[in-house]
């Protein structure tokens, strides 16, 4: 049972915790993110049909915890530890991707709806089919927010505002 | 008056009758002459069509032939790839799509303002080669192999220039 944990969280842990950190911009929320959804998979009793609905299950929860925290009133009335983004973010890129903050920083100021299908369609390599089935939205629908957050991605870096 | 009648209405129906055969006679004339003159028009026709035909495909010729040279075949369609040259054609050729992942892949190009991703491998063989797949925004996956050997340093082409980063800056070569 305990190499099934680990064998989980060695197969998903770097991503999710890359998911998270799109949405909580800070490494210690992003990985009590991460640990909480860990947490639920185990706890859940649930079957999961295969690989590809563990998967999607994992990165839909992570992002429901984050968007929780961020509603919740304890971190609305807390402030961040002040950690630079090149820091923070260096876990974020794979080794052999072509960095660059700029666009990275600019895809985390959307506001959620946009950056979440912008970020797993352009970071982390999922298709249209398969975000929409994470994300539980038509196809149609995340092809448009795809198209509107790039154009809102744009407008932040050209005129610095979404 | 009743027999005078009667025989007008003979004469009449006599003259009609003439009138109608010379009408038939007249028509039959003028259908025999229409149709010879059709047939006339018909052979001068396809007298001049071969000509006319083998002018129109050489234009189309002509046309595919300089398009490719411009590299506006459906690579140079794609959107957000632009083809400046002839060797584009040559180097790059259109392949079927593996689905590589980042984690496969030797280099990652994310292009967010422009709305496409770029992924590429290098390829073990006798001749250098790079695959490349390009993934865009609506959901269209394309895939290219590129001929390292006939890729210019100077290129303009998206691709090649993505290919040539593959060579020299890829997981591999580290």
């Amino acid at each position: 049972m305990e190499q099934k944990w680990s064998y989980l969280v060695d197969e998903y842990r770097s991503m999710l915790y890359r998911i998270a950190f799109s949405n909580m911009k800070n490494r210690a929320d992003a990985e009590d993110a991460v640990q909480e959804a860990f947490l639920r998979y185990m706890k859940d009793e649930k079957p999961i049909q295969n690989k590809e609905h563990e998967k999607a299950w994992l990165i839909r929860t992570t992002i429901h915890i984050c968007l929780d925290i961020l509603k919740s009133g304890w971190y609305q009335r807390t402030v961040p530890w002040n950690e630079s983004f090149e820091n923070a973010a260096k876990n974020i890129y794979l080794p052999y991707q072509v960095r660059d903050d700029e666009t990275l920083e600019a895809v985390l100021r959307l506001p959620v709806h946009y950056r979440n299908p912008i970020y797993l369609f352009y970071y982390e390599d999922y298709s249209i089919h398969e975000i929409a089935g994470i994300l539980n939205e038509k196809e149609g629908t995340i092809k448009t927010r795809l198209r509107r957050g790039r154009e809102e991605v744009k407008k932040i870096l050209t005129e610095g505002r979404p | 008056m009743g027999i005078q009648e009667v025989q007008s209405q003979s004469g009449a129906s006599a003259y009609q009758k003439r009138k109608k055969a010379g009408r038939a006679e007249g028509f039959q004339e003028s259908l025999l002459q229409n149709l010879k003159n059709r047939d006339q028009d018909k052979h001068s026709d396809t007298a001049v069509e071969p000509e006319a035909k083998q002018t129109v495909t050489g234009m189309q010729i002509g046309a595919k032939a300089k398009a490719e040279q411009a590299g506006m075949g459906r690579i140079g369609a794609a959107q957000g790839i632009r083809v400046n040259a002839a060797v584009a054609q040559k180097a790059m050729q259109a392949v079927e799509v593996r689905h590589m992942s980042y984690e496969d892949s030797d280099h990652v190009r994310i292009a967010v303002t422009e709305g496409y991703t770029l992924k590429g491998k290098r390829e073990n063989g006798a001749e250098p080669r790079v695959y490349v797949e390009a993934k865009y925004e609506d959901g269209r996956v394309e895939a290219y192999q590129v001929e390292m050997a006939r890729v210019s340093g100077q290129t303009g082409h998206v691709i090649e220039q993505f290919a040539l980063e593959t060579m020299k800056e890829g997981r591999a070569g580290i």
